[in-house]
C-alpha cells in the first residue's frame, strides 16, 4: 500500500510510466500531470461527460476513476483522435455540421460518439441520443451533434 | 480530495484480510462511480481504498450454469445489458441496468456496487428482489449466500459483517418462465436518480411479485398470490385496491426535493399498473392460468 | 446547406476556431498553465447569513505548501467594493456574509490538494443570523432585515427597504382605458442558473509594475477598468487576457472574483489561479426569479386597450447587473403590440441569496411568460383565436410600439405567420394534443462602442482584431466572413485575434446579442478603410483619378481593366513590404433622457410554437414539435444561426419544464450541482425541433443583419404552457412545468370537478 504509485499506461498510443498520487483521478492526472488538457472538467460527479475518455475502448468519466485504476490499460483522449494532424472523419463531421459552439463539451461528445460508433457503426437517431445522453451541452447543439455523428457514420470507415 | 492508501489485492483472501484489519476505515472500490464522488465531497474519508479489480476470482464475468446466472462482483452494467442469457431470462434487470446513469457510468458501475451502496433508489434492487437473487459473500469465516431480501437492510446498510465482501450475485432462472418488467419515475428522460423504482414479475400460476424502491428506507418486495393482479382479463379498476395494499410499505420522505410524497404515492399506482400490464404481456404464451 | 463555393456572407462556413475545439487544442482558461502558479481555494460558511466574529488561519497556514491565507483584514480598509451598477460587492465578505457561498477567505498554495485541505482548516468564528430574505414576500416585508447597509445607499429614499430600485415606465392612461374585458393574473418565473459547461475561472499575476488578469469573462474591457480602479492602476498597466469562454450566456459578463485574485497575486508576488467547481458557480450566478402580476384590458374584438404590470424580481445580496436586467426587461413588458395605455412598475429586490446577473434574455423571459400567458387567457374568454388576437395587435414595420423608441424594425407578421404555418396552426389536432404560440421581443443594445483593427498583410492575408468574446456564438467566424466578403480573401487566410486588452482595441462588451451588429460594423468599416487605402494606392501606381477606381471583394477595377487586390498591394508596398491597416469604429450613442439611456439598436423578434401531449397519469410533457422562428435580418452564417436558435430554444425548454433552484428554509441551495439540478440532455429534446429564420436584410448590422442568440429562448414558456392548457384544460401560472406540477394541477382540477 502506498500513497504514490507508478503506473504504466498507454496514452494515445504511447506507452507511459507515470508516478501518480493514488487519490488523484484520471482526470487530474491527464490534465495536470500529462498536460493533456483536451479532456475537460465540469461537474466532477459523472453527470456532464466533459471528462469522457476511452479506457480500453470503453467510454468512461475520467473524473470518477482513480488514475491508479488504469494501470496496464490503454487510454485514449481527444488528443488521440487525429492521426498525424489529420482529423478523423468524426472530427470532420463535427466541423461540417457546426456541432461545436463554445466547444467545451465537445471533447467529451467526440469520445462518447467515437465509442458509440465502434459499437454501432450505423446508429439510428435514437441510438445516438441514447449514446450521448451522458454528455451535456449547454449550448444545446444537440441537433448538430447528432447530425455530425450520423454524417460520420454514413461516411463509413472512420 | 484527501489522500488515502491504495491497496490492490489479487485474491479474495487478501481483500478480506485488509477489510477485516481496517473495518470502517476501508472502502472497497469496484466501479467507484459513487465512491469517488464521496471522496471528493468529503462524505467518505477512508484510510485505505481496496481495489477489487485485480482479483482474478472477481474478474468481470457472467456465468450461465443452466439453473442460474452468476454475475461477478466486478461485472459492470454494460456487461449485464449485453449478456444474451441475462437478456433472455431477466429482461427487467436489463431494463434497470440500462438506466443506471449514462453509457460512461454503465461502463464502470457494477451490479454488486449498486446493491452494496444501500441506496433506497438503486435501480437494480427491485428486479433482483423480484427474481429472488442470492448474494454470495466471502469473509473471514468463509463464504456464505443469502437472499437479496435479507441482504438489503436500510439506507446505506446491507447485511455485511466486518471483513466481508460480495463476490457475486446469483439469479436463479425462473422455471417455469415468468413475465417481468421494470419501470421508474424520473424528472427528465435523460439520466436521473429515480423517484420511484419498480419491478413486477408475474408467473403462470398467477403469483405477482412486486418490488419498489426510492419510496422508503429500502426497496420492498411484496407478493400477491390471489391471482387477481396477474389476471389479464381483470380491469385495472378491479386491481387497484389490491395494488394499493401492496404499496402499504411506501413511506416517501417529505424532505425529498425530487418529488412530493403525494406524487410518489400516486405514481406508484400508475407505474405499478403499467409494469403489471407489461409483465403480463411478457408472460410466455400458454403459461397463463 | 453548405455553400462551399463561398466563405463570405450567407455561407455556412466552418467555425473559425473549430479545429481547436474538435482536437482538444483550444486553450480555455483552465488549460493555460502559468509557471510557478499558486492554487486558490475559497473559504465559505454553510449558511446564508452570519456575523463573522473572528477568523483563525493558524492551522490553515501550517499545511505544507500554503503560501497565503487571505481574509478581509488583509485588504485595504474599508474593504473595496465593486460592481457594474453599484459598488456594493466586497472583495471578501465584510464582517457579515450575505449569502450561502459568499467567500470569506481564500487560500493560495502550491498544490490544489494543499489549498483544499487548508481551506477546510480556516476557523471562522461566526454567529448564524436567523430570518433572512429568501423570497419576494420576504423582501417586501418591512419587518425583514435589511440586506444592504443603508450607509452604502446615501441619498437613496429606498435605503431603508430591501427594494434596491423601482422602475416605472408607460404611456397613456391605464385607468381611463375603456376595456370590455380585463384579465388579471400573477405568474411566477423560477430561479435558474447558467450551468455553462466551463465553470468560471480566474488567474492573476504581477506584470512588471502592473497586473495581468485572466478571466473567463465576456467583458474584458470592463474588467480592465474595474481592476484599474480598485488597484489604482492606469489602464495601460492592467492587462486582461480573456480566452474564449466555454459558454457564457450572460453569467460571465461581469467581474466576480478577479479583484480578489489580483490582490492575492500582488500579495504573494506570484501567479494565482482559481477554477470554480460547478457547485460554486451555482453560488456565483443565476437568473432573477420573478413574480409578475399583469392586468390586460381587451375590447371584445381582441384589440388591446391597456396592459398593466407589477413585476418583482428577486436579485441577490449584491446587485451585479441585476437591476439593469429589471429595467431593460420590464421596459418592454408590453411586448411588440400596439397598446394605447401601458403602466409598468418593476422592482429590483435584494435578498440573502447569491447575486443574480445577466442571463440570456435579460429579464424578457420573465415578463414574456406573464404577458403572453395572459393574452391567451383573454383570447379564451373572448373566444378569439390566439394567433388572430396577436396578429390583430402586432406592431407593423415602422410603428413606434413604445412611444419615443425605435420603431418596429421588421415585418413581424411574417415571422409569426411562418411559425403558425410550421406548427400547422388551425389544422385538426390529434387527440390528447395541444398547441401554443407565443411571441417574444427583446431590444438589442441601447448604447455601444466597438473598435476593430484590420491588417492586410503583404501577402494578402488578413488579421482582424476584436475585443469581442467568442463564447460559442461564433463571433470569430462572423468577423472573418465580413472580412472575407469585403476583401475577397478566403477564410483560411484570415485570423481573428481576440482576448487580450494589450493587443485588441476597445470594445464595450459582449452582450445583448450585439457583436454581429456593432463589432461587425466596426470590422466592416476597418475593411472599407483598407479598400480606400488600396484605391489611393492604385491611383498613385497607375496614375488614375481615385474616383475612377473601384475596390470590391478583392478586386481593383480600373477604367480599362481589373487587377487582383493583392497585385496592387504588392506593387504599392514595394520591396520593403509592410501592410495596410484599417481602423473601424461603431458607436451607438446614449440618449440623455431615455429611461434606458438609449434606444434599441434593433429588436430580436421571435415566435415560438409548440405542439405537445401530456401523459394524463404522470403529468409528463412530451413535446412533439417545437418551432422557433426568428427575425435575423440576414443570416451571415446560417448554420451558426441555427445552432444559436436551437440552443436558445432548448435552454428555454430547460426553465420551462425542469430547471429551478430549490432553496431550504435557511436560503441554501438544496439542488446544487449536476446531480439534482436538471438541464436538458439529448434525451429531453422535442421530437422535432424546427428553427427557421426570416431574412429581410433590414437590420443595422453589416448586410442587414440583426443580433440573434437570445430570441429563441424568450417565448418558450408561454408557448409550452398554452399547449398544455389546450391539451389538458389546465392553466398553470408557475414554472417549471415539471411532471409533478402538471399532475398536481390535474389532481386539483379533478377534485374541483368531482
Ligand atoms: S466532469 Fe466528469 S462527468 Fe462531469
Ligand atoms: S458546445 Fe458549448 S457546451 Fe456544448
Amino acid at each position: 500500500m502506498s500513497d504514490m504509485l507508478q503506473i504504466e499506461v498507454k496514452v494515445n498510443g504511447a506507452q507511459r510510466l507515470i508516478d501518480v498520487a493514488v487519490h488523484h483521478t484520471l482526470l487530474d492526472v491527464l490534465r495536470d500531470d500529462l498536460e493533456l488538457t483536451g479532456t475537460k472538467e465540469c461537474c466532477v460527479v459523472g453527470e456532464c461527460g466533459a471528462c469522457t475518455v476511452l479506457v480500453d475502448g470503453r467510454a468512461m468519466n475520467s473524473c470518477l476513476m482513480l488514475a491508479v485504476e488504469v494501470d496496464g490499460s490503454e487510454v485514449t483522449t481527444v488528443e488521440g483522435l487525429a492521426t498525424d494532424g489529420r482529423l478523423s472523419p468524426l472530427q470532420e463531421a463535427f466541423l461540417d455540421a457546426g456541432a461545436a459552439q463554445c466547444g467545451f463539451c465537445i471533447s467529451g461528445q467526440l469520445m462518447a460518439a467515437h465509442a458509440l460508433l465502434s459499437r454501432i457503426p450505423h446508429p439510428t437517431v435514437e441510438e445516438v441520443n441514447e449514446g450521448l445522453a451522458g454528455n451535456l451541452c449547454r449550448c444545446a447543439g444537440y441537433e448538430q451533434i447528432t447530425q455530425a455523428v450520423l454524417m460520420a457514420a454514413e461516411g463509413g470507415d472512420r | 480530495m484527501r489522500g488515502f492508501q491504495y491497496a490492490r489485492p489479487v485474491t479474495v483472501g487478501e481483500a478480506v484480510a485488509l477489510l477485516d484489519e481496517y473495518g470502517p476505515d476501508a472502502r472497497l472500490l469496484a466501479g467507484g462511480t459513487d465512491l469517488v464522488i464521496g471522496f471528493r465531497d468529503g462524505s467518505i474519508r477512508p484510510k485505505v481504498v481496496i481495489d477489487l479489480k485485480r482479483i482474478s476470482e472477481l474478474r468481470p464475468s457472467i456465468e450461465h450454469t443452466g439453473e442460474s446466472i452468476s454475475i461477478s462482483a466486478c461485472a459492470v452494467m454494460t456487461d449485464i445489458v449485453e449478456h444474451a442469457g441475462v437478456r433472455e431470462h431477466f429482461p427487467a434487470l436489463v431494463e434497470a441496468a440500462q438506466v443506471v446513469g449514462s453509457v460512461q457510468i454503465r461502463n464502470r458501475a457494477t451490479l454488486a456496487g449498486n446493491i452494496c451502496n444501500g441506496s433506497p433508489a438503486a435501480d437494480t434492487a427491485p428486479p433482483l428482489l423480484v427474481y429472488d437473487a442470492m448474494v454470495a459473500v466471502s469473509g473471514p469465516t468463509g463464504a456464505r449466500r443469502m437472499p437479496i431480501d435479507e441482504f438489503i437492510v436500510g439506507p446505506k446498510r446491507v447485511a455485511l459483517e466486518r471483513g466481508e465482501l460480495v463476490t457475486a450475485i446469483e439469479l436463479p432462472i425462473p422455471d417455469p418462465p415468468i413475465g417481468s418488467a421494470y419501470t421508474r419515475l424520473t424528472r427528465r428522460w435523460g439520466t436521473d436518480l429515480a423517484s420511484i423504482t419498480l419491478c413486477c414479475g408475474v408467473d403462470g400460476a398467477g403469483v405477482t411479485r412486486l418490488a419498489y424502491g426510492s419510496v422508503g428506507p429500502r426497496a420492498f418486495l411484496v407478493v400477491d398470490e390471489s391471482g387477481i393482479l396477474a389476471d389479464p382479463h381483470m380491469s385495472d379498476d378491479a386491481k387497484a385496491p389490491l395494488l394499493d395494499r401492496m404499496f402499504a410499505e411506501a413511506t416517501p420522505s417529505p424532505r425529498s426535493m425530487r418529488a412530493s410524497p403525494e406524487y410518489r404515492l400516486a405514481m406508484l399506482r400508475v407505474l405499478g399498473a403499467r409494469a403489471l400490464r407489461t409483465a403480463i404481456g411478457r408472460l410466455p404464451k400458454g403459461s397463463t392460468t | 446547406m453548405m455553400r462551399a463555393d463561398s466563405t463570405g456572407v450567407g455561407a455556412s462556413a466552418q467555425r473559425v476556431g473549430g479545429y481547436g475545439r474538435v482536437t482538444g487544442l483550444q486553450q480555455y482558461l483552465a488549460d493555460i498553465r502559468l509557471p510557478d502558479v499558486l492554487h486558490v481555494k475559497l473559504v465559505t460558511l454553510d449558511c446564508a447569513r452570519a456575523k463573522i466574529r473572528s477568523i483563525d488561519t493558524t492551522a490553515a497556514k501550517q499545511v505544507p505548501g500554503v503560501r497565503l491565507v487571505m481574509t478581509a483584514a488583509d485588504l485595504p480598509q474599508p474593504v473595496p467594493r465593486f460592481g457594474p451598477q453599484f459598488q456594493d460587492r466586497p472583495i471578501l465578505a465584510d464582517r457579515e456574509t450575505k449569502y450561502h457561498g459568499e467567500p470569506i477567505a481564500a487560500v493560495a498554495a502550491e498544490t490544489k490538494d494543499a489549498a483544499e485541505e487548508a481551506a477546510e482548516l480556516v476557523q471562522v468564528e461566526h454567529e448564524v443570523l436567523s430570518g433572512g430574505v429568501f423570497s419576494v414576500a420576504d423582501a417586501l416585508n418591512p419587518a425583514s432585515p435589511l440586506v444592504c447597509d443603508p450607509a452604502l445607499r446615501p441619498d437613496d429614499p429606498l435605503a431603508d427597504t430591501n427594494t434596491r430600485r423601482e422602475h416605472r415606465f408607460g404611456w397613456g392612461d391605464v385607468e381611463a382605458a375603456p376595456a370590455d374585458l380585463v384579465v388579471e393574473n400573477s405568474y411566477e418565473f423560477p430561479m435558474v442558473t447558467h450551468f455553462a459547461i466551463e465553470p468560471h475561472g480566474f488567474m492573476a499575476a504581477p506584470d512588471g509594475n502592473g497586473i495581468a488578469v485572466w478571466s473567463t469573462i465576456q467583458h474584458p474591457y470592463l474588467l480592465q477598468k474595474m481592476i484599474g480602479q480598485i488597484l489604482d492602476l492606469p489602464l495601460a498597466k492592467v492587462r486582461v487576457f480573456a480566452p474564449d469562454p466555454g459558454g457564457g450566456f450572460g453569467g460571465k459578463q461581469n467581474p466576480k472574483l478577479e479583484p480578489l485574485l489580483a490582490f492575492m497575486a500582488l500579495r504573494t508576488g506570484r501567479p494565482v489561479r482559481l477554477i470554480l467547481t460547478l457547485d460554486e458557480t451555482f453560488q456565483a450566478v443565476r437568473r432573477s426569479s420573478a413574480e409578475v402580476r399583469v392586468r390586460t384590458g381587451f375590447k371584445n374584438d381582441g384589440t388591446l386597450v391597456f396592459e398593466d404590470f407589477e413585476a418583482n424580481f428577486l436579485a441577490g445580496a449584491y446587485i451585479d447587473i441585476a437591476d439593469r436586467v429589471v429595467s431593460k426587461g420590464s421596459y418592454l413588458a408590453a411586448g411588440p403590440y400596439r397598446v394605447p395605455a401601458v403602466r409598468i412598475l418593476a422592482r429590483t429586490l435584494l435578498s440573502h441569496l447569491p447575486p443574480s446577473t445577466a442571463f440570456r434574455g435579460f429579464g424578457i423571459p420573465q415578463v414574456t411568460w406573464a404577458r403572453e400567458s395572459n393574452l391567451d387567457e383573454g383570447a379564451r374568454v373572448l373566444g378569439i383565436d390566439r394567433l388572430e388576437l396577436r396578429l390583430r395587435n402586432l406592431a407593423h414595420r415602422g410603428e413606434e410600439f413604445v412611444p419615443g423608441d425605435t420603431p418596429a424594425d421588421g415585418n413581424w407578421k411574417e415571422t409569426v405567420q411562418k411559425a403558425a404555418d410550421l406548427i400547422g396552426w388551425g389544422t385538426p389536432l390529434p387527440p390528447g394534443r395541444g398547441r401554443g404560440l407565443a411571441i417574444g421581443v427583446k431590444s438589442g443594445p441601447t448604447t455601444g462602442l466597438s473598435y476593430s483593427t484590420v491588417r492586410l498583410l503583404a501577402d494578402g492575408s488578413v488579421l482582424v482584431y476584436s475585443g469581442t468574446s467568442d463564447m460559442g456564438q461564433g463571433a470569430r467566424t462572423v468577423f472573418a466572413q465580413v472580412a472575407s466578403e469585403e476583401l475577397g480573401i478566403p477564410l483560411e487566410r484570415i485570423s481573428v485575434v481576440m482576448g487580450d486588452t494589450s493587443v485588441v482595441p476597445y470594445d464595450q462588451q459582449t452582450s445583448a446579442s450585439r457583436s454581429s451588429v456593432l463589432m461587425g460594423n466596426a470590422v466592416l468599416r476597418a475593411c472599407r478603410s483598407i479598400q480606400a487605402q488600396l484605391q489611393a494606392l492604385a491611383a498613385r501606381l497607375y496614375d488614375i483619378d481615385e474616383a475612377e477606381i473601384e475596390v470590391r471583394k478583392g478586386l481593383v477595377r480600373l477604367p480599362d481593366r481589373t487587377i487582383p487586390m493583392v497585385e496592387v498591394l504588392e506593387a504599392g508596398l514595394g520591396r520593403l513590404g509592410g501592410e495596410l491597416t484599417g481602423h473601424g469604429e461603431m458607436r451607438k450613442d446614449a440618449v440623455p433622457d431615455h429611461p434606458l439611456g438609449g434606444t434599441a439598436a434593433f429588436f430580436e423578434f421571435n415566435c415560438t410554437a409548440i405542439e405537445l401531449e401530456v401523459d394524463p397519469e404522470t403529468g409528463h410533457i412530451n413535446i412533439v414539435r417545437h418551432v422557433t422562428v426568428s427575425d435575423v435580418g440576414r443570416a451571415l452564417n446560417p448554420i451558426q444561426v441555427a445552432g444559436q436558435d436551437d440552443g436558445a430554444a432548448i435552454m428555454g425548454l430547460g426553465h420551462t419544464i425542469m430547471e429551478h433552484i430549490i432553496l431550504d428554509e435557511e436560503g441554501r441551495i438544496r439542488n446544487i450541482g449536476a446531480i439534482d439540478y436538471r438541464i436538458p440532455t439529448s434525451l429531453d429534446l422535442p421530437q422535432e425541433l424546427v428553427s427557421a429564420s426570416i431574412e429581410n436584410a433590414d437590420g443595422p448590422g453589416p448586410y442587414g443583419v440583426k443580433g440573434i442568440s437570445e430570441g429563441a429562448l424568450l417565448a418558450v414558456s408561454p408557448a409550452v404552457a398554452a399547449a398544455v392548457t389546450e391539451a389538458t384544460g389546465l392553466i398553470i401560472r408557475d414554472l417549471p412545468l415539471t411532471p409533478q406540477r402538471v399532475w398536481e394541477a390535474m389532481r386539483d382540477s379533478a377534485k374541483e370537478a368531482g
